[in-house]
């Protein structure tokens, strides 16, 4: 049931496909442009992630989930299905950026050896998976905001939930400082060069993980 | 044998109340959910498949409907007036995608039915015609071979060429097999004349009357008298009546033994739309 419905929002994202290739080649020409080469994967990782969340738009004006209502799919398949599709696109576009923004460099590199851009490839894998970590935490709040308010007002809520959450980090980071607590900045270094990476993607994996839980509390009893 | 039985459906909205309805839709049988818009007709069909939280108990083919939701969903054909699986799909695609959701899809009755309809199959369904949406639609719906159609307001909007064309659809699917049920909503009640067996009259949210479609057009009758034959009618030998200029019109359920009792003979054959009319906007 699940392939189904990934079929369904795959065919309308098919209509994106000639917008997504004029986004990633202007994408390739701003990387060309710049020296912040990095920001590529980042950029492009981000585009094919969110461009996944366009699915909730066409399903609300075909009112598609009242009808995927009355199909032998569970409330549950219907929820996990966006995440597997959020999730994918997600993994995709990064790989899609760090391997675009590698092979751009290196022929820009091959074409004008006089300006060199130095490529290190642990940076570039650090910066994807920062940027791979960005879109899991948009979408995690996302997500639930749409299968709560709809894809149009969904949006809206989700900078609401983004503000708050920011303003409740800066009171966190606030509070830590004022109180004195005293943070080993040193050891912190340490882990997050040692594990950082693994740590992202684990918390990326949470992330979508209580996300879902939300989602899937919002919508079992949703009224389409 | 029932293929559906509803029993004391209840769902409040502000404003609304559908009251503890109940039906029956029998096996081999074409049952008509008439009513004016907003009775409550699609709130019925809505919390029949569970796409709304309503009170009350729905067995469809003899299983609750909550309790085994999804097995009994393989079991329906739906179609919905006001939405499907996408306007940026193609029939393609939707075969593609349908394939998947049953494993009795069956792939040539879809093509045959694409065929017969005269519907393309690479264009989006954005770009069809209302009728062509709800061909398509229809032949969605019973491509799975399924027991029982649901179908909300399947001929709205439609014009009289395309209506009986999709009539002739129905009676086919039951004809193929006894055993199957469809249950229709429509304000189309013209439509029901020719196809449906029973026809459930809703008002209000209300249940106003349950009957066999035959019963209604043989044994309803509307009497035309004057206000001295209508003062001498028994409150029990009507169900309403509208006062006119010169006349009475009277609704009645039995109007051989009307015609005994009182020696009325203007009694005229009403519509269903008629019958509706004295239920919504007649007097007691």
């Amino acid at each position: 049931m699940i392939k189904g419905l990934l079929k369904k929002d795959l065919y309308n994202l098919a209509s994106y496909k000639t917008s997504l290739i004029i986004i990633v080649i202007f994408c390739g020409m701003a990387i060309i442009g710049t020296d912040a080469i990095y920001w590529g994967s980042v950029v492009i990782g981000i585009i094919v992630g969110m461009i996944s969340l366009s699915t909730f738009s066409y399903d609300e004006m075909a009112k598609s989930n009242r009808y995927i209502l009355t199909l032998p799919v569970t409330r549950k398949e219907i929820v996990l299905e966006k995440y597997i599709l959020a999730i994918g696109a997600t993994i995709l576009g990064s790989l899609l950026g760090f391997v675009l923004t590698l092979l751009i460099g290196n022929i820009m590199n091959y074409v004008r050896p006089d300006n060199v851009i130095d490529i290190n490839i642990d940076t570039l894998l650090a910066t994807t998976i920062g940027g791979l970590f960005g879109v899991s935490l948009i979408q995690a709040i996302q997500i639930p905001s749409i299968f709560k308010w709809g894809a149009e007002k969904g949006r809206i809520q989700m900078f609401i939930v983004l503000f708050v959450l920011a303003l409740i980090g800066s009171g966190v980071g606030f509070l830590i400082k004022e109180s004195g607590l005293s943070v080993d900045i040193a050891k912190l270094e340490s882990v997050l060069k040692n594990f950082g990476l693994f740590l992202l993607i684990l918390l990326s994996f949470i992330i979508y993980f209580i996300s879902y839980k939300i989602s899937y509390k919002i919508y079992k009893n949703k009224e389409e | 044998m029932n293929n559906i039985e509803i029993k004391d459906l209840s769902k409040k909205y502000a404003g609304f109340l559908l009251d503890k309805i109940s039906f029956n839709v029998p096996s081999g049988a074409i049952v008509g959910l008439i009513g004016e818009n907003g009775a409550g007709k699609t709130t019925t069909i809505k919390s029949i498949l569970n796409i709304i939280n309503s009170e009350g108990t729905v067995k469809i083919l003899g299983k609750d409907s909550k309790a085994h939701e999804k097995e009994i969903k393989k079991d329906l054909g739906v179609v919905l007036d006001d939405s499907f699986l996408s306007a940026y799909l193609t029939p393609k695609h939707i075969n593609s995608v349908m394939k998947d959701f049953y494993q009795t899809w069956d792939e040539n009755k879809y093509n045959d039915l694409l065929k017969q309809f005269g519907l393309p199959t690479d264009k989006l369904v954005k770009d069809f015609s209302s009728g062509m949406k709800m061909k398509l639609k229809i032949a969605t719906a019973i491509s799975h071979n399924p027991k029982i159609l649901i179908l909300d307001e399947p001929t709205s909007g439609l014009d009289p060429v395309v209506r009986s064309e999709i009539l002739d659809i129905f009676r086919k699917y039951i004809e193929e097999d006894e055993t199957r049920s469809i249950l229709l909503s429509t304000h189309i009640t013209t439509d029901l004349e020719h196809i449906s067996d029973y026809i459930v009259f809703i008002d209000k949210g209300k249940i106003v009357l349950n009957v066999p479609t035959l019963e209604l057009l043989e044994e309803y009758g509307v009497a035309k008298c004057t206000k001295e034959e209508f003062s001498k009618i028994n409150e029990k030998d009507y169900v309403s009546y509208k006062k006119g200029k010169y006349q009475y019109e009277v609704l009645i359920n039995d109007k051989n033994s009307f015609k005994k009792k009182y020696g009325i003979t203007s009694i005229d054959k009403p519509s269903i739309d008629d019958i509706m009319l004295f239920y919504i906007k007649g007097e007691r």
